[in-house]
C-alpha cells in the first residue's frame, strides 16, 4: 500500500531527495524553535508550571529549570542548523532527536501530532545517510560522499508521510465529520473576518465542502504523490490544501509548512538535483557508488520493527469500547488531526477518608491555563491531576484523601454533559491499559 | 521533464510565504479592518459605544461624586458625614462591577481591576502604610490589596473608622485616603480616555476569535468573572476551600455590607454584556451561529443565578454561617453558568478559554 517497494528496497537511487529533506527539515526546525522561544513559550510551558502532566511511564522526566530549558533550546537550535548544513550531521541528529523528544515528554498537555511527527522523523534521520551529499560533512572530507542511497531510505520517509495522511483520512470517516460537518461547522464561522471568502463561512455547505474535501485529500493525496504522472498536480494540491489550513487555522502553527516541505520527498532524484543546484552547495562528486549500511541486516530489522509499530499504534483504539473522541483511549499518536471540537470545565473536590471534610480545589492554584484546559477533556490527565491533588492534600495533613471530579464536556457542538463519574474516588484509580471505567458512557444528546 | 519549471516558482514563492505567514503573531489585534463581517463589527461597535465606554464614563462620574463625599467626611469626620459617603461609595462600587467584564485592552494594560478591586484588603498592611507614610501603589500584586475599593471599604467603614480620623494620626490617614481616591480616579480616567481614543478602533476592528481578539477577550472575561463569582466572591469566604470554615471578612465589600449587592451587580452586568444590552451581543452571535437554544439557556441561567443570589438573606456575610443552604444554591447555579460559558459558549464561538496562546492541531 505504501511507498516502500520491498523487492527493490535496496536498489540505488539518487541521494538528492534525502538531502533536500535534511536541509528543509533542519531550517524549519531552527525557525520553529526560535518561534517557540520568541513567544515566551519555553517559560510559560516548561518553567512556570509547578506540576507537569508526564506521560505514562515517563514520570521521571523533569524540566531543567529556566536557564537549563533555554540552553537546551539553544542547543537544539544549533543542532537543527547543523542538520540543515550537514555538519557533524550524525551527532546533530542524535542531539536533536533526544533533545526534542525529551522536551515533548515533559508535558502531555503540549502534545501535538506534528511534534510527534517531528520526533519520528528526527529518529529516522539519525539512521539515514542524509549527509553523504550536498553536506559540509561530505565536502569537508570527514565522511565519504555518496551520490546514491538504497531506495528504502527515501521510501521510509514517504511511508511516514503516507501514514500521517492515510490515517488522518481514515479518522475522518465518521458521522460527525461527514454527515454533520462538525467540527468545521463550528470552526469556520470564526473565520468570517477573512476578506472575500468571509461571508461564506456562515454557510453550511462550505463546512460540508471543507469536510469532504479534507477527507478525500487525506485519503488519496499520497497515492497521487507517488505516481510520477500525477505528482506535479498533486503537489499543487498539497500547496493549496496546506496553504488553506494555514490561513484558516493559524493556531496550528508550523504544521502546514512541515507537511508542504516534507511532501517534496515524493519527487524524483532528478527534480531534487535540479532544486539543489540552485543552492550554493560546493560540488563534491569525488566518490561514486551507493551508500551501504555497515550492518544491513540489523538496520533492515530495525526498519521493519519501526514500520510494524507505526502501522499498529494508530489502530490500538479498536481494542477499546466506547466512542474514541469521548474516552480518547488510543487517540494520541494516531494522526487524528483537527478532528474534534472539545471543551470542558473540571471541578475537583478533595475529601478526607471518612468523607466528612470537603475541600473544593482552585485549579488555578496548581495548573497553568493551558494545562487546565487540556486536562479538562482528557480522562488520563484528569486521573493524573487527581492523584497529584491527593499527594498535595496528604501533605497538608488530610489522611488518605479521596478526590472527586465533576467534569462537564462538550464535543463537536453537542450540549455539555457530565464526563467523569463524580461518585468515583479518582485517587484510588490507577492508570492502566484497561478501559477507563470512571469515564461515563458517551450518549448522543443532540437536540 | 517539464514539471520542475512549474514547481520551482512555487517553491520560491513558498519560501517567502512561509516566513511571511509565520511572522503573523497571534495576540496582536489587527491594525486595520481586514475582514468584511458586518455582524461582528456591528456587535463590537455596540459593545464599545453602548456598553463599555458608557460604563467607564459612569464610573468616572461616580468616583467624582464619591470623592466629594469622602472629602466632606475627611474635613469633618463624624458618623453623619460617614453615612453621607455610604450611598456614593455604593454607587461607585456597583458602577465598577459594570466595568469588570471589560478587563482587557487599556484596563488590562493598566491592571485596572487588580488595583481597583483586589479583595480582601489587608488591614495590617494598610495600617503599616498609613503609619509609615511610605507606600507605592504602583507595585502590582504586593500592593494591590492596600488600595482601591477594598481599601476604602476598610478605611471608611470598619467599626471605629470615624474615630481613627480624629485621633493623633488623623492627618496621615486622611492623606492616605486622598491618595487612594486620586489613584482610583486617575486609573479610571486613563482607561476611559484610551477607550474613547484609539482603542475603540482597535477593538471594533478585531474580528477574529483567537487569543487576543475582541471576541476572545469578551468570552474569556465572562468565564473569568464567573470563576471569580464562584470563587473569591462566594465560594472562598463561604468556606468551599476550607471545609466549611467561613471567612466572612474575606468577602468583597465586607465592612460596608455590600457583598450581596456587589455580587448581584456583577452578575447583572455580565448578563448585560452577554446579551449585548439593547444591541447585538454574544447571545445574538450564538443565534447567528444556529445556537439559539444555547443562547436562551445561558440567558435563563443568568436569571436563575441572579435570583439565587438575591434569595440569600442580608447581610450575605452572615448568611455564610446562618443560611448555608441559600448560599450553596447560589454557588451551584453560578457553577452551572460558568460551565455553560466555559464549555458550550466557548466551543460554539471557537474561543479558547485560556489566556495563554499556543499551537494546536
Amino acid at each position: 500500500m505504501m511507498a516502500i517497494r520491498v523487492p527493490h528496497g535496496n536498489r540505488p537511487v539518487s541521494i538528492a531527495p534525502l538531502a533536500t529533506f535534511r536541509i528543509t527539515f533542519g531550517l524549519l526546525m531552527a525557525y520553529s524553535l526560535l518561534r517557540f522561544w520568541m513567544r515566551g513559550w519555553i517559560t510559560s510551558v516548561y518553567v512556570t508550571p509547578s506540576f507537569h502532566f508526564t506521560y505514562w511511564g515517563f514520570g521521571w522526566v523533569h524540566p531543567l529549570g529556566d536557564t537549563g530549558m533555554h540552553l537546551l533550546f539553544l542547543l537544539l537550535f544549533l543542532a537543527s542548523l547543523c542538520i540543515a548544513l550537514g555538519l557533524f550531521y550524525r551527532a546533530a541528529a542524535v542531539i536533536f532527536f533526544l533533545g526534542f523528544t525529551y522536551v515533548e515528554l515533559l508535558d502531555v498537555t503540549t502534545y501535538l501530532n506534528h511534534y510527534y511527527f517531528i520526533s519520528l522523523v528526527a529518529f529516522l534521520l539519525v539512521w539515514l545517510p542524509a549527509n553523504r551529499h550536498y553536506a559540509l560533512d561530505a565536502y569537508g572530507g570527514w565522511i565519504k560522499p555518496r551520490p546514491q542511497v538504497p531506495a528504502w531510505t527515501i521510501g521510509i520517509l514517504r511511508f511516514q508521510m503516507g501514514l500521517v495522511y492515510v490515517f488522518a483520512g481514515l479518522a475522518k470517516l465518521n458521522a460527525d465529520w461527514l454527515l454533520r460537518a462538525e467540527p468545521m461547522k463550528t470552526w469556520l464561522p470564526a473565520k468570517s473576518h477573512l476578506p472575500l471568502i468571509g461571508p461564506y463561512m456562515y454557510d453550511d455547505w462550505v463546512a460540508y465542502l471543507f469536510s469532504w474535501f479534507g477527507a478525500g485529500y487525506d485519503l488519496f493525496i499520497v497515492f497521487f504523490l507517488l505516481n510520477r504522472k500525477t505528482r506535479p498536480v498533486a503537489y499543487l494540491f498539497v500547496l493549496a490544501f496546506h496553504g488553506a489550513t494555514a490561513l484558516f487555522f493559524p493556531g496550528i502553527g508550523l504544521f502546514p509548512y512541515v507537511m508542504i516541505l516534507s511532501s517534496l520527498i515524493f519527487f524524483s532524484g532528478e527534480f531534487h538535483t535540479r532544486f539543489l543546484g540552485y543552492l550554493p552547495f560546493p560540488k563534491n562528486s569525488l566518490a561514486w557508488g551507493t551508500y551501504r549500511f555497515n550492518r544491513p541486516k540489523a538496520v533492515a530489522l530495525l526498519a521493519g520493527v519501526y514500520v510494524f509499530f507505526q502501522l499498529l499504534l494508530p489502530l490500538r483504539f479498536l481494542l477499546y469500547p466506547g466512542k474514541l473522541f469521548w474516552t480518547e483511549q488510543g487517540y494520541r499518536f494516531s494522526w487524528r488531526v483537527m478532528l474534534m471540537e472539545k471543551a470542558g470545565a473540571a471541578y475537583f473536590t478533595v475529601k478526607d477518608q471518612t468523607g466528612t471534610k470537603a475541600y473544593a480545589v482552585d485549579n488555578k492554584q496548581y495548573l497553568t491555563p493551558l494545562q487546565e484546559k487540556m486536562m479538562a477533556t482528557q480522562p488520563d490527565l484528569i486521573l493524573k491531576y487527581a492523584s497529584y491533588l491527593a499527594d498535595i492534600f496528604q501533605k497538608k495533613g488530610i489522611e488518605n484523601p479521596r478526590v472527586y471530579a465533576e467534569v462537564y464536556v462538550t464535543l463537536n457542538g453537542e450540549p455539555s454533559r457530565l464526563f467523569i463519574d463524580s461518585t468515583v474516588d479518582l485517587a484510588a484509580k490507577k492508570l492502566s491499559w484497561r478501559p477507563y471505567d470512571w469515564v461515563l458512557p458517551y450518549e448522543n444528546n443532540l437536540p | 521533464m517539464k514539471y520542475p519549471r512549474l514547481i520551482l516558482p512555487f517553491l520560491l514563492a513558498l519560501a517567502g510565504g512561509i516566513f511571511y505567514a509565520c511572522s503573523d503573531k497571534t495576540g496582536t489585534p489587527d491594525p486595520t479592518p481586514s475582514g468584511n463581517d458586518t455582524f461582528k463589527s456591528g456587535m463590537l461597535t455596540n459593545y464599545a459605544d453602548r456598553i463599555i465606554i458608557p460604563a467607564y464614563t459612569d464610573l468616572t462620574t461616580q468616583l467624582t461624586t464619591l470623592e466629594t463625599q469622602v472629602n466632606a467626611f475627611l474635613e469633618n469626620p463624624s458618623t453623619t458625614t460617614q453615612e453621607a459617603v455610604r450611598p456614593a461609595y455604593r454607587a461607585a462600587y456597583l458602577s465598577f462591577e459594570g466595568t469588570a467584564a471589560a478587563y482587557f485592552g487599556p484596563a488590562g494594560a493598566l491592571l485596572l481591576n487588580s488595583y481597583l478591586n483586589t479583595f480582601p484588603a489587608v488591614p495590617a498592611k494598610i495600617e503599616q502604610a498609613v503609619a509609615s507614610g511610605t507606600y507605592n501603589f504602583e507595585l502590582p500584586v504586593v500592593n494591590d490589596s492596600i488600595q482601591g475599593f477594598p481599601a476604602l471599604d476598610y478605611l471608611l467603614f470598619e467599626p471605629g473608622a470615624v474615630g481613627k480620623f480624629t485621633g493623633p494620626n488623623a492627618a496621615a490617614r486622611k492623606k492616605y485616603v486622598r491618595n487612594v481616591m486620586s489613584r482610583m480616579k486617575g486609573l479610571v480616567a486613563n482607561t476611559s480616555t484610551q477607550w474613547q481614543g484609539t482603542y475603540r478602533t482597535t477593538f471594533i476592528n478585531s474580528l477574529k476569535t483567537d487569543v487576543g481578539s475582541s471576541i476572545g477577550f469578551l468570552v474569556n472575561q465572562f468565564a473569568y468573572e464567573m470563576d471569580a463569582l464562584k470563587g473569591p466572591r462566594i465560594g472562598w469566604p463561604f468556606g468551599k476551600l476550607s471545609n466549611g470554615m467561613v471567612f466572612a471578612d474575606k468577602s468583597e465589600g465586607y465592612y460596608s455590607g455590600l457583598t450581596k449587592d456587589l455580587a448581584v451587580a456583577n452578575l447583572t452586568s455580565l448578563k448585560k454584556y452577554f446579551a449585548g444590552a439593547e444591541g447585538d451581543g454574544i447571545a445574538d452571535y450564538l443565534v447567528l451561529l444556529g445556537k439559539e437554544a444555547l443562547a436562551n439557556q445561558v440567558l435563563t441561567q443568568f436569571d436563575v443565578a441572579i435570583a439565587a443570589l438575591q434569595a440569600i438573606p442580608q447581610p450575605m456575610t452572615e448568611s455564610f454561617s446562618k443560611n448555608p443552604a441559600a448560599v450553596e444554591e447560589a454557588y451551584r447555579q453560578a457553577q452551572k453558568l460558568l460551565t455553560l460559558i466555559k464549555t458550550d459558549v466557548a466551543s460554539a464561538t471557537s474561543v479558547q478559554i485560556t489566556y495563554q496562546d499556543n499551537d494546536g492541531d
